[in-house]
């Protein structure tokens, strides 16, 4: 199967301090994949560097970032601006500052999609606006002429979402798309993606800090720690036999309806270090239940080649 | 946002009303009899006491005052001592002049304020940035005065390409009127551009580190698109501003220039009624100019709330 | 503190004058009023006797650029500091006595800020005599608003802050909040102002002395001395450079260094790189 990211030993780093190190992810074609971990984690700036987004301050570097067929190390930044812009739709995690204030939603819509697709304007509001019938609007036009602080939260997103759209673009970026959103508006969301997904068969990388939601709707997830991923597979297959014990925590700790009244909730004591992240050894050595020795200096890779299960750990 | 317009309008009325207090009584204050300055030293006095009741100047202040307000609706702002002609008159006839170099002056200003203040915040810290900065201080340290006679004597004398002195009027010759207007709006640009370009700088750095220009990056738009379409609409707010206070402080401030390069506009005319003490026509002169500052000032306030949508709304009362 | 290129070259520049100021009041080559025809229009050489050169009436030009140096300073800081000590005290009045003395005030000064400068320091100085005092108080009336609309407003941002609150609340008087709380709070930006405001006083005084308003012949003052050489520039150039520059000299270093300041004190407080 054609592979939409293929991501080797990605590294980030702002000045000395490494923020993401030796991460890889894979996302084929059609594929819907979660990109799962707390704050601070580097999921966000994974995605970024995948598309060139990170800021200047940040230096990178990966073995392989091909993304939606183009080799991002070796293109020159008018190729990578051209194809990211025509080819992947980022949909960023808070919804009112990446819409221009003082521009009308009319006029920022459809400007990329006017540029890469060499189409009129007319023909641009005309996409838009099937667009935003498709995500749930009632009435496009209308929304079409308003200013970005004229709508709630839930309808900016579905306006990232639709703007993302335009181009029918190969991948789709969202990042935390559920976080500034009430429930019921999460629920339509997220079965918004998972039609597009199903419908127009383009992949989708779901960045989450929750991971009942990473369970629901994606094919594929990878679990990052410290700008690690320290687990990443099938969704089902990490479900029903979670190697790392970070994984193994994270699931215990989705609440559900069945816990009993008394039972207290699971957490995870300690916090995410955010240095000291360049080092072969395990960093979650110190807040691990089963950490050994051996742990601090040295963490095994294992890869399950049948089942496409990789994770990051000493224990058996 | 009719009612912060009615607003700005009305505050707009009270400066003036306290600046037309403030240039008449100020000016009421000078020592010496009116009357006997108009005549001279040889009038008898029988004469100046005469002249003195006819000009209506043994009153008491405030009736004074009131009918010289009044006369000021009436666009009649007496008759200059030292020309002896309508103040009104004077003033319109020496209009055109101030308004040419002073617009012209704010074109040439924005031009290449708004060229380098974007490219200086674009490529921060590049050559053109710190070329930019430079000019920035020094624009606005050069006296205009100097800079002014160092422009007649090299491109007025040695070079022969323009004029030195002296005002063509538009409608006689296009070409020549551009000649002599060139240099005094140079050198009142350079003594604004400074300020200019250091707001848009820093207005449009700040508006590229706002969310929405990654937004515009993502979508792979052109450079122009991001930076013009994006960038720069979210920059112009305080340019615009300062560029209305920069107009209406040229429409007050081209004394000097007007004086190098013997221009006959409104600031050569103040400065003949103030080596004259000529009153009327300074408080005729005074008046004029400080109702075109506030008035431009209320164009310019308007016009940026227009500029931002959020603003215009909030003024609605959303 | 981060070194900061402005504010360096800011004091080194006003250092300069600042010295030529004080080495005006100890040595001048030459009396700075005495004319001396037979030797008029020597132009500035190393070696000559006039460093600098002479003027058309044989007056030795350094002398009267460090002469000048003296009634420059004199009125630059003088007026400024005037207004800017009238202008708190307006400020803080208006901002702390509320009611309509609150809007008075500052429909004056808004009145006041309806004047170009230039136009209404030559307004006041038609009032008043031409010379030295006339220029001072002309521009500190000219200065006033600036500083009591900036006081106006810190004071009413301030005043919401808890720690005003609970000095309110333990009995301060309204005096003793002002010197103890709002005028340290206040202070940076304040002097800020007050360094670029001198620039700007020397720019107006250097202009109404150059229009013929400031201070009379035969004494020497930079404005007065470009004005007359403008009749005769054409022959003798070099007798614009020397006042000129000294002109751009000041103003480029208060400048300057209002502009360090506000980098470092001000702009800090906003951005947190």
């Amino acid at each position: 199967m054609n592979k939409t990211v293929e991501l080797k030993n990605l590294h980030i780093k702002a000045g000395d301090n490494t923020l993401v190190n030796k991460t890889s992810l894979t996302i084929e074609e059609g594929e819907i994949f979660g990109l799962v971990g707390e704050s601070g984690s580097g999921k966000t700036l994974t995605a970024k560097a995948i598309i060139d987004l990170l800021s200047e301050g940040l230096s990178y570097r990966a073995d392989e970032i091909i993304t939606a067929g183009k080799n991002m190390l070796t293109a020159s930044r008018e190729e990578k601006r051209e194809h990211i812009g025509k080819n992947i739709g980022y949909i960023p995690q808070n919804t009112v500052f990446y819409l221009h204030p003082m521009i009308k939603i009319k006029n920022q819509i459809g400007d990329g999609y006017i540029h890469h697709m060499n189409k009129t304007r007319k023909e641009a509001l005309e996409k838009a606006e099937t667009l935003l019938s498709k995500v749930g609007f009632k009435s496009p036009r209308t929304v079409l002429n308003y200013y970005p602080w004229q709508l709630s939260g839930g309808m900016r997103q579905r306006c990232n979402i639709a703007m993302a759209l335009m181009n029918d673009p190969k991948l789709i970026i969202a990042d935390e798309p559920t976080t500034a959103l009430d429930t019921t508006v999460q629920r339509q969301v997220m079965e918004l993606f998972r039609t597009i997904n199903e419908e127009m068969k383009l992949s989708i990388l779901l960045i989450s800090h929750d991971l009942g939601l990473v369970k629901n709707y994606s094919h594929s997830l990878g679990v990052m720690y410290a700008g690690q991923i320290v687990e990443s597979g099938y969704t089902n297959t990490v479900f029903s036999n979670p190697r790392h014990p970070y994984t193994r925590l994270l699931i215990k700790i989705i609440p559900s309806l069945k816990i009993k009244k008394s039972q207290p909730l699971t957490e995870i004591p300690g916090f995410v270090k955010d240095k000291g992240r360049d080092g072969d050894g395990c960093l979650f050595y110190n807040r691990c239940p089963q950490a050994m020795d051996i742990c601090k200096k040295y963490a095994a890779e294992h890869i399950d080649d049948k089942m496409d299960h990789y994770y990051r750990c000493n224990l058996e | 946002m009719l009612s912060y317009v009615l607003d700005r309008f009305k505050s707009s009325i009270v400066v003036l009303l306290v600046v037309s207090i403030i240039t008449f009584f100020v000016l009421m204050i000078i020592p010496g009899n009116p009357a006997q300055l108009i005549l001279g030293t040889d009038a008898t006095p029988e004469a100046i006491a005469e002249l003195h009741a006819a000009m209506g100047l043994d009153r008491p202040m405030y009736q004074q005052y009131l009918s010289w307000l009044l006369n000021l609706f009436k666009l009649d702002m007496g008759t200059s001592y030292v020309y002896g002609e309508s103040v009104t008159a004077l003033i319109a006839r020496s209009i055109p002049v101030t308004f040419s170099i002073s617009t012209f002056a704010m074109a040439i200003a924005v031009f290449i304020a708004f060229l380098f203040g974007m490219t200086s915040a674009i490529k921060k810290n590049s050559v053109i940035d710190y070329f930019s900065r430079s000019i920035m201080q020094l624009g606005a340290a050069i006296p205009s005065f100097w800079i002014g006679m160092v422009f007649i004597v090299y491109f007025g004398v040695k070079l022969k390409v323009l004029p030195v002195s002296g005002f063509v009027p538009i409608e006689r010759n296009l070409a020549g009127f551009i000649r002599s207007i060139f240099l005094p709006s140079l050198v009142l640009a350079i003594g604004e551009v400074g300020t200019l370009l250091r707001i848009i700088r820093s207005s449009m750095l700040d508006s590229l580190k706002q969310d929405y220009m990654d937004m515009a990056r993502v979508k792979g738009l052109s450079a122009g698109k991001t930076y013009i379409k994006y960038a720069l609409r979210g920059a112009l707010t305080a340019p615009l501003t300062i560029m209305g206070m920069q107009f209406a402080k040229l429409a007050g401030g081209t004394v000097v220039v007007e004086t190098i390069f013997a221009l006959p506009g409104i600031g050569r005319l103040v400065l003949t009624a103030v080596e004259h003490r000529d009153i009327v026509l300074l408080q005729g002169l005074v008046m004029f100019i400080t109702s075109t500052v506030v008035f431009i000032t209320l164009i310019v306030d308007i016009l940026v709330m227009f500029l931002n949508p959020r603003i215009k709304s909030f003024q609605e009362g959303e | 503190m981060r070194i900061n290129l402005s504010l360096i070259i800011g004091i080194i520049l006003v250092l300069i004058i600042i010295a030529v100021w004080v080495l005006s009041f100890v040595y001048m080559p030459y009396p700075p009023n005495e004319m001396n025809i037979s030797n008029r229009f020597l132009k500035p050489g190393i070696d000559s006797e006039h460093i600098l050169g002479t003027d058309n009436f044989g007056r030795d030009i350094l002398s009267r650029i460090m002469y000048g140096s003296r009634n420059v300073l004199l009125v630059g800081i003088v007026s400024v500091t005037l207004g800017t000590m009238i202008g708190i005290l307006l400020g803080a009045l208006a901002a702390m006595l509320k009611h309509y003395s609150d809007k008075i005030i500052m429909r004056i000064m808004d009145g006041l800020m309806a004047f170009p400068g230039i136009l209404l320091a030559m307004m006041l100085v038609t009032v008043l005599e031409k010379g030295i005092q006339g220029s001072i108080a002309a521009i500190s009336i000219f200065m006033v608003p600036v500083f009591s609309r900036l006081v106006y407003s810190m004071i009413l941002d301030t005043e919401n802050l808890l720690y005003i609150k609970a000095a309110k609340s333990y009995g301060s008087s309204k005096g003793q909040i002002f010197f103890r709380h709002y005028i340290p709070a206040m202070l940076p930006r304040l002097i800020t102002q007050f360094s670029s405001s001198i620039g700007s006083a020397v720019m107006i005084e250097t202009s109404l002395s150059f229009l013929g308003l400031g201070i009379q012949p035969p004494f020497a003052s930079w404005g007065l001395m470009l004005s007359e050489s403008r009749q005769f520039f054409m022959g003798y150039p070099y007798l614009a450079v020397a006042p000129g520059i000294a002109i751009i000299i000041t103003v480029l270093g208060f400048n300057l260094i209002g502009d360090g300041l506000n980098d470092i004190l001000i702009d800090r407080e906003g951005s947190d790189e």
